[in-house]
């Protein structure tokens, strides 16, 4: 059987290059993906491998379950004081121990001018220590000039110093919370072995400027060198037994190991979330392998009828198929994984040219090649598992029919359990969407599959209708080739329509997300619009320092500045989020959804959703606790949306709980009567000294900001779902090839009674035309539907309004138009450029 | 005749109906037949007459609406699909009047396919020699697209031989081929069963073809009007003259 399958490929392999390339195309996706998550993992893998590789025990305070790891780049608290330091060193094993002071800064590219631009002022964050000067605990070795060994000197990493536009001998300008220090550049390290810094820049200075800096004179961590041959674990519990509670000891390969493992996890994400799009990429493949099996097994109805009659079981035949469609899946899914392996060298080696090597060695991982072929031979076997069961009850009697058609069965069945699925996907979208279920997004996940595939076998019966009803137009625009296409379309409504459904899942997809960012982006410039603010005030690198709040709180013009800052505590041994706000004069400048205004707080705490729904009505007693002290407050009102932060609480409160917490976001409400124009200008220009890196941003602005990000996610989004499209367009050609094949006869009949080679060209482009725009208007009503329920179903979340995105809807259709056309271009050639005589005489 | 035959394939009230109602058409009208071992049967009969009904439901191609059929001893009006897929497979051989051959096949992998499928090994004098008989032997790795009508029927012949099957039906196999050809075709048949012993039921509409049998049934509305041993070409064309034919 295996053999006659590989030879059955090998025979006609035309029919299922198409095949093929729809379930490579999808392999490749979740290849391509793996093969660079991989890399970065390695990268990121090497880097932390080498920021611990001289150190034996790192001392630093001890993760807790609340805290956001998210962040690799962040310096923790300061904790270890000059004396913490002094019983490390004083533990048995210890050779050498040196604290570390890291500051948070950011060094300014050289003649740094602020704009106001959000995205010109961010970049690649900076990593500022004390320089301990020895190669092993720095990590760093020189490699020009000379070590910062007095105060006011610095050295930066040897491509971070040029990338920014510095020479030793320049100023460097380094931006605080405090304000911009400048220090002199007096020498370039190297980092490691290859100076791999995933794009970050590097520096050093001695440890009395990074103290100042860094406003405290304590450690962050301290880095420990054993002595030789004694055992580290042993030296980092001694050392734990002599350091503040709330940190630890671990050693250098445990801490490496443990950094990526994080990392890892992240990543796993983005496989999940490439997974994902391979998925519905195939998902859409697997309506062309149906349809392309279909049709073989059609055409080869005869065929396999003699086997029948020659002694082959059905069994025999259905495993014979499936051996087909497994050799193909083979095939396409190497092709797909080295495609995608290629893709993924292609793209890490554009990114290193763009912004340096962030990528480790790119291989082939073997999750790639597991993925890659289960994905594919998955996806071609279940799609080719009813064509082949259709193929087992082929009778032999088959074999001695003149003509080979799909029989002419009804569309009842398929009507059906069409009509049963659709409602039973709806169904589940409906609960998954409006009851409260434990994982509501299983229910729409699964609703929405369910619901396509309905839709796939109703669209059969909406078909023949509308052929019939496009016939009479058709015809009369397009006369006989007209007729002949609405024919066509009627004659095979199962195909037809199961090439319509591949394009209309696309088109649903891209229809639902760019109705829910079309929401998102009428809420967001609601938001905006209902401000109060002139300004918004933002930090493109970590906090908004408390000084430049103040400074521009001091301005003439200004008449209040209103801050938000924002910290986890824990309630009932949970993390929540806890926002700090001046309850004074947040409502003055933006429109929250809180009951009553927040003036009326009194002391207390508002809460949000999330919380109420934990019991906690107003009046009852709330105990926070934070990172420096605990309180237990009084709930005075509710705070109506969900998402933003858990508990709200006024500032004296605030600094109660977590101390100089960090300021997120801050607002500017000017003066009656003050231009904003100008005002922007005066308070750019104050910022400009001391606090470059904080940014004025009017409420329009960051509208459009927003909206930028926002349309930039349906780009991301758009260009993943592309594969799935080109696959689509793949299945309307794959199909019209097919049937071009399979009417071989028919339109030599067509062309020897005098239907010229354009006819029957527009013959098929018509075809081709009415699929694609069937398809993709039935994935437009689909996906807005949905996108319109999602859209609804996160009313909690701040959706208050339904946008429907006209604008990309047309886009759609005229691509849909497009698509038609290039479909249709190849088997519109073929079957205008049959030889009549050869096709009359063509067998099966 | 003294000496029990022993029989190749039976049928006793053998009905065939196609359709419902209206449409109803009987092709096999209450048939009782006997397929002789080791003998060239001809069955011959106007167009319409259920021929091709008769030796479809005699191979177990077809089911019979009423009535019983046997091949050999073994009944298979009884049998379940498998079964007689079964049946087919390791005791009939079949040549049709056209579409014979697997298109992705070679001609010698069509001819042993039988053998392939029941996982038997091909006997390589047997194969030889029915090779050489029909003059094959140059022809084996061609696709059957790249073989003339005769060739692919020779093709079609040789697998039904190949596989020794009790029994080999065939459904107008000259009726594509010239004179020539086609009598070629029909000498071999006749020697397959005069050499080898083997059983052949065969429909043709050609009176000079069915004089290369041992005996021909006529057929009329689904019913065997006569019989004749020993036919010449023209003894049948005078029987089927008197059929209206
Ligand atoms: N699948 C079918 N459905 C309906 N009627 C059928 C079917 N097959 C055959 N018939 C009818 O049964 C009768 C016998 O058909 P059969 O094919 O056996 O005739 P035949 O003797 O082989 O004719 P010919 O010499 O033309 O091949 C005919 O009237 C035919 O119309
Ligand atoms: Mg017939």
């Amino acid at each position: 059987m295996f053999r006659l399958a590989v030879k059955s490929v090998k025979h006609n392999p035309k029919r299922l290059v198409l095949t093929a390339v729809a379930v490579a195309l999808g392999v490749a996706l979740a290849s391509a993906t793996f093969t660079l998550t991989n890399a970065l993992s390695g990268g990121f893998h090497q880097l932390f491998d080498e920021i611990y590789a001289g150190t034996d025990v790192i001392v630093e305070p001890a993760p807790t379950e609340t805290e956001d790891d998210g962040d690799q780049f962040a310096a923790p608290d300061a904790v270890f004081t000059h004396a913490d330091l002094a019983a490390v060193q004083a533990v048995d094993g210890v050779e050498n121990a040196v604290g570390t002071i890291q500051v948070m800064g950011s060094v300014l590219p050289k003649d740094f001018e602020p704009t106001g631009d959000l995205m010109a002022a961010g970049g690649a964050p900076s990593q500022l220590f004390n320089w301990a000067g020895d190669p092993k605990l720095d990590q760093a070795t020189l490699v020009e000039g000379s070590g910062p060994e007095a105060d006011g000197q610095i050295v930066l990493d040897l491509d971070g110093a040029p990338r920014l536009g510095y020479e030793i001998g320049d100023m460097v300008s380094i931006a605080t919370d405090t304000g911009v220090t400048e220090l002199e550049l007096v020498g370039l390290v190297r980092f490691g072995e290859t100076n791999s810094l995933q794009g970050a820049t590097l520096g050093y200075m001695t440890e009395a400027d990074a103290a100042t800096l860094a406003g405290s004179e304590d450690y962050q961590t301290i880095s420990v060198v054993t002595a030789d041959g004694v055992d580290k674990d042993q030296v980092a519990s001694a050392i734990s037994e002599v350091i503040p509670e709330g940190t630890r000891a671990i050693t250098g390969e445990a801490k490496a190991a443990e950094q990526a493992e994080q990392l890892d996890d992240i990543l796993q994400y983005v496989d999940i979330f490439a997974i994902a799009f391979a998925l519905i990429a195939l998902f859409v493949g697997s309506y062309i392998i149906v349809n392309t099996f279909r049709i073989i097994v059609t055409q080869r109805t005869r065929e396999f009828g003699l086997l029948r009659a020659i002694g082959v079981s059905g069994r025999q035949l259905r495993t014979m198929i499936l051996l087909e469609a497994l050799v193909i899946a083979v095939v396409a899914s190497t092709v797909g994984i080295l495609l995608g392996y290629l893709g993924a060298l292609g793209l890490s080696a554009l990114v290193e040219a763009l912004s340096g090597n962030i990528f480790g060695t790119v291989t082939l991982p073997w999750d790639a090649l597991l993925w890659g072929y289960s994905l594919g031979a998955l996806v071609t076997l279940v799609a080719a598992l009813m064509p082949a069961i259709h193929a087992s009850t082929i009778s032999p009697m088959e074999a001695l029919r003149e003509s080979a058609t799909e029989s002419k069965k009804p569309l009842r069945m398929r009507n059906i359990v069409g009509g049963a699925l659709t409602l039973l996907g709806v169904l589940a979208i409906v609960v998954g969407l409006y009851m409260d279920v434990a994982k509501p997004y299983v229910f729409v996940g699964a609703g929405a599959m369910v619901l396509v595939i309905g839709v796939t076998l109703l669209a059969a019966q909406v078909l023949v209708p509308l052929a019939y009803g496009l016939k009479a137009f058709l015809t009369r625009v397009f006369r006989v080739d007209g007729k002949l296409a609405a024919n066509n379309i009627r004659r095979e409504p199962r195909r037809s329509a199961n090439t319509a459904a591949a394009l209309m899942i696309g088109v649903m997809l891209l229809a639902l997300v760019s109705t829910f960012t079309e929401s998102l982006k009428s809420v967001v410039t609601d938001q905006f619009a209902t401000s109060e603010a002139d300004f918004f005030v933002l930090s493109t690198q970590g906090a908004i320092p408390p000084g430049a709040i103040d400074l521009l709180g001091s301005e003439d013009g200004v008449d209040f500045v209103t801050s938000t800052g924002v910290d986890q505590a824990t309630y009932d041994g949970l993390g929540y989020s806890v926002a700090s706000i001046d309850p004074a004069t947040a409502d003055l400048a933006y429109d929250y959804p809180n009951d009553p205004d927040f003036d009326g707080m009194d002391g207390g705490v508002f809460i949000d959703p999330v919380i109420q729904e934990l019991g906690v009505e107003v009046g009852d007693q709330v105990a926070l606790e934070g990172a420096e002290g605990s309180a237990t407050l009084t709930v005075t009102g509710l705070y109506e949306r969900e998402g933003d932060a858990n508990f709200w609480v006024d500032e004296a409160t605030g600094a109660e709980l977590f101390g100089d917490y960090d300021i997120l976001q801050a607002m500017v409400v000017l003066d009656d009567g003050v231009d904003p124009a100008a005002a922007e200008e005066q308070l750019t220009s104050a910022l400009a000294e001391d606090f470059p890196l904080v940014v004025l941003s009017s409420p329009d602005q960051l509208a459009q900001f927003a909206n930028q990000f926002i349309d930039l996610l349906l780009g991301v989004i758009s260009a993943m779902l592309g594969a799935a499209l080109i696959i689509a367009v793949l299945g309307v050609a794959n199909t019209l090839l097919l049937s071009v094949t399979e009417r071989t006869r028919e339109i030599g009949l067509l062309r020897a009674v005098g239907v010229r080679r354009r006819s029957v060209r527009r013959m098929i482009r018509i075809e081709s035309l009415v699929m694609a725009i069937f398809g993709t208007i039935l994935g437009m009503i689909l996906g807005v539907g949905l996108g319109v329920a999602l859209v609804k179903a996160l009313a909690e979340f701040g959706f208050t309004s339904v946008a429907i995105p006209w604008a990309w809807l047309g886009i759609y259709m005229v691509l849909a138009i497009i698509a038609g056309v290039v479909a249709a271009m190849s088997p519109a050639r073929r079957a205008a450029k049959l030889d009549i005589l050869q096709a009359i005489a063509f067998d099966g | 005749m003294t000496t029990t035959v022993t029989l190749a394939a039976s049928m006793r009230g053998g009905t065939k109906d196609y359709g419902t109602g209206d449409a109803a058409v009987r092709a096999l009208d209450g048939i009782d037949v006997d397929i002789a071992a080791a003998e060239f049967t001809a069955i011959m009969g106007p167009s319409g007459s259920g021929k091709s009904t008769l030796l479809h439901t005699l191979a177990g191609l077809d089911c019979l609406t009423a009535g019983d059929s046997w091949i050999g001893e073994q009944q298979i009006s009884s049998l379940s699909e498998d079964k007689i897929t079964q049946v087919r497979r390791d005791k009939i051989g079949f040549v049709f009047q056209a579409f014979n051959l697997i298109p992705s096949l070679s001609a010698k992998e069509n001819i042993t396919l039988p053998l392939d499928i029941s996982g038997r090994d091909v006997d390589p004098a047997w194969f030889d020699e029915i090779i050489g008989i029909l003059g094959l032997a140059d022809r084996l790795t061609h696709l059957p697209a790249e073989l003339s009508g005769g060739q692919q029927q020779r093709v079609a012949v040789a697998r039904a031989l190949v596989a020794r099957p009790e029994l080999i039906f065939a459904d107008e196999p000259s009726g594509n081929l010239d004179s020539r050809s086609g009598a070629e075709l029909l000498g071999f048949m006749r020697r397959a069963v005069k050499e080898f012993g083997q059983t052949i039921a065969m429909v043709t509409h050609d009176p000079s073809a069915a004089s290369y049998s041992d005996r021909v049934l006529f057929l009329a509305d689904g019913r065997i009007v006569d019989e004749m041993r020993e036919p010449t070409a023209d003894r049948v064309l005078d029987r089927m003259k008197q059929m209206g034919h």
